[in-house]
């Protein structure tokens, strides 16, 4: 296929099909670096604080947290979007930008998507913990019992339960479909029979048959087309947690959309963070190029502004409502007790992505990896806003309180950071971190030498 | 090549075509007027089509600047189509002004009426009055007017020159153009069309009534591209091209349709009487053509588009973008029509059709004029030979 | 016993030309390896349409009724419950799960689909003809039947040579 010579190289370095392989590859191979030894220490204590935590929130119960009538909903519900949130870049790099035949997502897809399975565990388990009676969890599913009663199906945290099952499930399907594949790769280069044997059970017997080859096409397209509503219908079905009710902030029409954006937003400032300091650590700098990295912020430009516009509308539309709660949760917001909140997430989330208008800070890897810390802190403080200033000044008065997290919140939240890094780091020693093979199937088009043999 | 410098050249078959329809037009718009149909209606008409014309302008030249910004290849070689759509910009601005200024402001929108104006309304008036309301009409168009002026100007320069300058500047007015109509959009839906139902209100309005004409947009360039394949013209249009096209109609359907779901489910399950009075008008009054919005923007779409082969060629694609077309004229109408007529005085008759086929005939008269004026290929975009050898692995 | 000659290439476009030669000749292959999709291999080599399509579609029609069906049965016959004033027959509150079910079915009955038509599966065993093929290596697959001459044999693999394939072997 013609490539026009005004497009960016994806694949620098004039690699060969080989050479994509050994690079890829070689740092599951060897013993890990210390960097990489120090950063699941630390992941692993934060675990520890999670793991305390956890044990004192099933221990002594939800009267651990700093939840209280007016707000029933804190940090736990926070993290639990922030997270969801995130894991959806790796859904729309896999799915969506494969249906809009962009090449470069060739290089990030395989991660991303580890990072997706990896954010959904973290959010799954705040819905677990906020039952208090975690073992009692599988209430939640619709199951034939002696009490004659199924679930509630006109609840939106319901419906939630079937959006994030049916996620993760679908998430997981199609990134292990893909990775197979490279398994097999793995597997053939392996030296020692450990290795050879596990990647060989892992690779499902995979052997690169055309056959074979097509069918994997068709599926990952169709799980792609999938996906795609797949992943907009999950953060849209969180949003209708809080827009099926009737509190100003929370019950407005344009919430599906925009938490959609936002999601894809942080999600993709996430796989900026973990992406930039992969290709350093693992040296795969030619792969995961500037002009990823330049790619994937004008993406955090476009839901960066779909957020900003969203906010500008709700504002409006708020005044223009003429009802005075509306009015007023608004006005709460910028000026009330929680007002260093708001303004944190708005010079976050509308200032910061603005930025990557200049070209050159679009390019420039230090200034992404920076901006990229501060729009998934300026999301955290969205979902923060929205949750706790609505809770916190709604329709009564008298009602009227502040909420405030504990050490028990904040470590349950610390802790999901420790789970998520610690398994990022293990998947980035397991497994091929980028997608073998389809690097290898844009290589002629879009590497920087336009015909290639493999001849040494 | 032959087919590189080909302009398109309006037969004497199809400009009487056109005459004959924009005829009807004025005919209709004239009889409706003896024949006794209220005001209201006649003005929601004109609005309706202005609108949707306007709307399918904006979105012709929101697909070239969208695909512009994206660096798209493909796009190249059906880009001046969607110049061709934008030409109907300005006209749609002038009909507009002279509908709003002789009589149709007063009779759309509720707000005018000074003297009866209740509680409600008085908390917007600071928003809804005329004179802010032309202020942000003339502000719209400007802008609409000047970028796509910009735009065109310098696509025919980079096409008669081929200095990439041109290409340069055309890229950087297309980034502001998107970001522009992301805003103007949404406030001139307010204005025009959410401000009908004035004690009424829905944050996700804008980027509703934006998805509905996206996918109409996308309706009618494949159907002004299947026509002028038909006449001959765009032969360097291959299956890949329409595939893209058809999925991008299949995808914007959903997507519209789930806009509507997301208004619609939220507003019935909070059931807040304010909210849900919208809704109750048009179940009551509305109902057969609430519903049928429903199948022929998204049902109809949905199933015929799901499998590969159907987005691939004319057989299927252009049918069901017909309907499309009409099923978002249909929703424009049930946004419009209920609060400015009311279920007793409105229907499908006369004023509904023959405006609409007068509207058609305009608008593809300024189409074809556009696309007269240049060569039909723009053989110096930097990248058009990757359109122009399209083939896709999937 | 089955015995298979293979040989390689090195580039995919070389292996493309070269099939064609091959099917001129008349060859049969019996597989082709390839690292990743060979863009136009499904054609060269005559593969049908995949029907996992197909499997997709079913699958998801099948979830869409029984996530609606059995969300109306239970709130219009089984136990109905007055939910927030909301009627029983709630359609615009059955519509999420009813297409998250859609998605879970049309996906899980594809990729089992998938995994059976290609008997792939944990435990699986692959029956590796060049460790490179997963590499850098584009094989070409030819089944040798037992009863076949020596002669046959060395025509095959003078039609490999001839079609611009490396490393022709034999191998049990």
């Amino acid at each position: 296929m013609y490539t026009s010579p005004l497009r960016e190289p994806l694949i620098r370095g004039n690699k060969n099909y080989k050479q994509v392989t050994d690079d890829i590859l070689s740092p599951m191979a060897g013993k890990p670096s210390k960097y990489w030894y120090a950063g699941i220490t630390l992941a692993g204590i934060a675990l520890l604080f999670g793991a305390w935590a956890t044990f004192r929130t099933v221990f002594y119960g939800i009267g651990e947290w700093g939840l209280n009538k007016t707000i029933g909903w804190g940090w736990g519900i926070t993290n639990f979007v922030w997270w969801v949130g995130i894991g959806h870049a790796g859904t729309f790099i896999s799915a969506i930008l494969l249906l809009f035949r962009q090449k470069w997502r060739t290089s990030i897809n395989r991660s991303a998507e580890a990072m997706t399975l990896i954010a959904v565990m973290c959010a799954g388990f705040f819905p677990l913990i906020h039952m208090g009676r975690l073992l009692l969890g599988f209430y939640i599913f619709p199951y034939p019992n002696t009490r004659a009663l199924w679930v509630n199906f006109n609840s939106p945290l319901l419906w939630d339960v079937f959006a994030i099952s049916t996620y993760f499930a679908v998430s997981l399907v199609f990134w292990y479909v893909g990775l197979i594949p490279d398994l097999g790769t793995v597997r053939d280069r392996a030296t020692t029979k450990i290795r050879k044997a596990i990647y060989g059970f892992l690779s499902f017997g995979w052997t690169g048959s055309a056959r074979h080859w097509s069918r994997h096409e068709t599926v990952s397209l169709i799980l792609a087309g999938l996906a795609a509503p797949l992943v907009l219908s999950v953060h849209t079905i969180v949003s209708f947690d809080f827009a099926t009710s009737v509190i100003p902030g929370w019950h407005t029409t344009i919430f599906p959309p925009y938490f959609v954006s936002g999601a894809i937003f942080s999600g993709f400032a996430m796989v900026l963070t973990l992406m930039i300091v992969t290709r350093k650590a693992l040296n795969l700098e030619e792969y995961i190029t500037l002009n990823h990295i330049e790619s994937m912020n004008k993406i955090i430009i476009l839901t960066g502004s779909i957020v900003g516009v969203a906010y500008l509308t709700e504002f409006f539309i708020a005044w223009y409502s003429g009802v005075e709660f509306e009015t007023y949760a608004f006005f709460n917001r910028a000026f009330g007790p929680y007002a260093w909140a708001y303004w944190i997430m708005m010079t976050c989330n509308v200032i910061t992505p603005q930025l990557f208008w200049f070209r050159k800070i679009r390019r420039s890897v230090v200034l992404t990896f920076i901006i990229s810390i501060f729009v998934n802190i300026g999301m955290w403080f969205e979902r923060f806003v929205i949750v706790v200033t609505s809770l916190h000044r709604d329709f009564l008065p008298s009602s009227w309180t502040m909420y405030s997290p504990t050490m028990v919140e904040v470590g349950l939240y610390v802790g999901t950071l420790g789970l998520f890094f610690t398994l990022f780091l293990l998947f980035i020693r397991v497994f091929p971190v980028i997608a073998v093979a389809e690097v290898k199937g844009v290589l002629k088009s879009s590497g920087e030498k336009q015909k290639l043999t493999g001849h040494e | 090549m032959v087919m590189e410098n080909q302009k398109f050249v309006l037969t004497k078959k199809l400009s009487s075509l056109i005459y004959g329809m924009i005829g009807i037009g004025i005919l209709s718009l004239a009889v409706s007027f003896f024949i006794g149909t209220g005001g209201e209606r006649i003005a929601a008409n004109l609005l309706l089509n202005t609108y949707y014309f306007l709307a399918l302008g904006l979105i012709g030249l929101f697909l070239v600047t969208v695909h512009t910004i994206a660096e798209s290849g493909w796009h190249t070689s059906i880009q001046r189509i969607g110049e061709a759509m934008s030409s109907f910009i300005p006209v749609a601005g002038v009909l507009m002004l002279l509908l709003f200024v002789f009589g149709g402001l007063h009779l759309l929108y509720e707000w005018t009426h000074e003297d009866h104006l209740d509680e409600i309304l008085l908390k917007k008036v600071a928003y809804l009055n005329a004179p802010f309301f032309y202020v942000r009409f003339a502000a719209y168009f400007a802008a609409w007017i000047l970028l796509a002026h910009f735009i065109r100007k310098y696509s025919l320069q980079l096409d008669e020159t081929g200095d990439l300058k041109y290409y340069r500047k055309f890229r950087i007015f297309s980034a502001i153009f998107v970001v522009t109509l992301a805003i103007t959009s949404v406030t001139s839906s307010w204005d025009w069309l959410m401000s009908i139902d004035a004690h009424w209100f829905s944050t996700l309005y804008g980027w509703y009534v934006f998805s509905s004409m996206l996918a109409s947009g996308t309706a009618v360039l494949i159907i002004l591209l299947i026509v002028l394949r038909r006449m001959g013209y765009m032969a360097h249009v291959n299956s890949e091209h329409i595939h893209d096209l058809g999925k991008y109609l299949f995808g914007f359907s959903i997507f519209w349709a789930y806009l509507w779901f997301s208004q619609y489910m939220l507003i019935w399950y909070a059931n807040i009487p304010e909210e849900t009075v919208y809704f109750y008008e048009r179940h009551k009054h509305f109902s057969t053509i609430f519903y049928v919005n429903l199948i022929l923007n998204f049902v109809v779409p949905f199933f015929a588009l799901m499998t590969r082969d159907s987005k691939r060629g004319s057989l299927i694609l252009l049918p069901v973008s017909v309907i499309v077309f009409i099923g978002h004229w249909l929703d424009l109408y049930q946004l419009i029509m209920p609060g400015v007529v009311g279920g007793e005085e409105s229907g499908i008759g006369i004023p509904e059709i023959g405006i609409t086929i007068g509207f058609v005939g305009l608008f593809l008269f300024f189409v074809f004029r556009s696309l007269a004026r240049a060569p039909m290929v723009p053989k110096n975009h930097p990248f058009y030979k990757e359109s122009f050898e399209y083939h896709t692995q999937y | 016993m089955n015995k298979y000659i293979t040989a390689y290439y090195l580039d995919e476009e070389d292996l493309l030309k070269g099939i064609g030669q091959m099917k001129a000749k008349g060859l049969k292959i019996l597989d082709v390896l390839t690292p990743f999709p060979v863009h136009g291999i499904d054609k060269a080599l005559n593969m049908r349409r995949s029907r996992l399509t197909r499997v997709a579609f079913v699958a998801g029609a099948i979830g869409a009724v029984l996530g609606f069906g059995f969300q109306a049965w239970i709130f219009t016959v089984d136990y109905p419950l007055n939910i927030g004033g909301k009627p029983f027959f709630a359609v615009p509150s059955f519509m999420p799960v009813a297409f998250e079910l859609t998605v879970l079915f049309s996906a899980f009955a594809m990729v089992i689909a998938f995994f059976v038509s290609n008997k792939l599966g944990p435990g699986a065993k692959a029956l590796i003809h060049d460790e490179r093929a997963t590499d850098d290596r584009f094989l070409v697959v030819v089944e040798v039947d037992d009863s076949l001459a020596d002669e046959n044999i060395k025509e095959i693999e003078l039609a490999l040579a001839e079609a611009g394939a490396e490393g022709i072997t034999l191998k049990a």
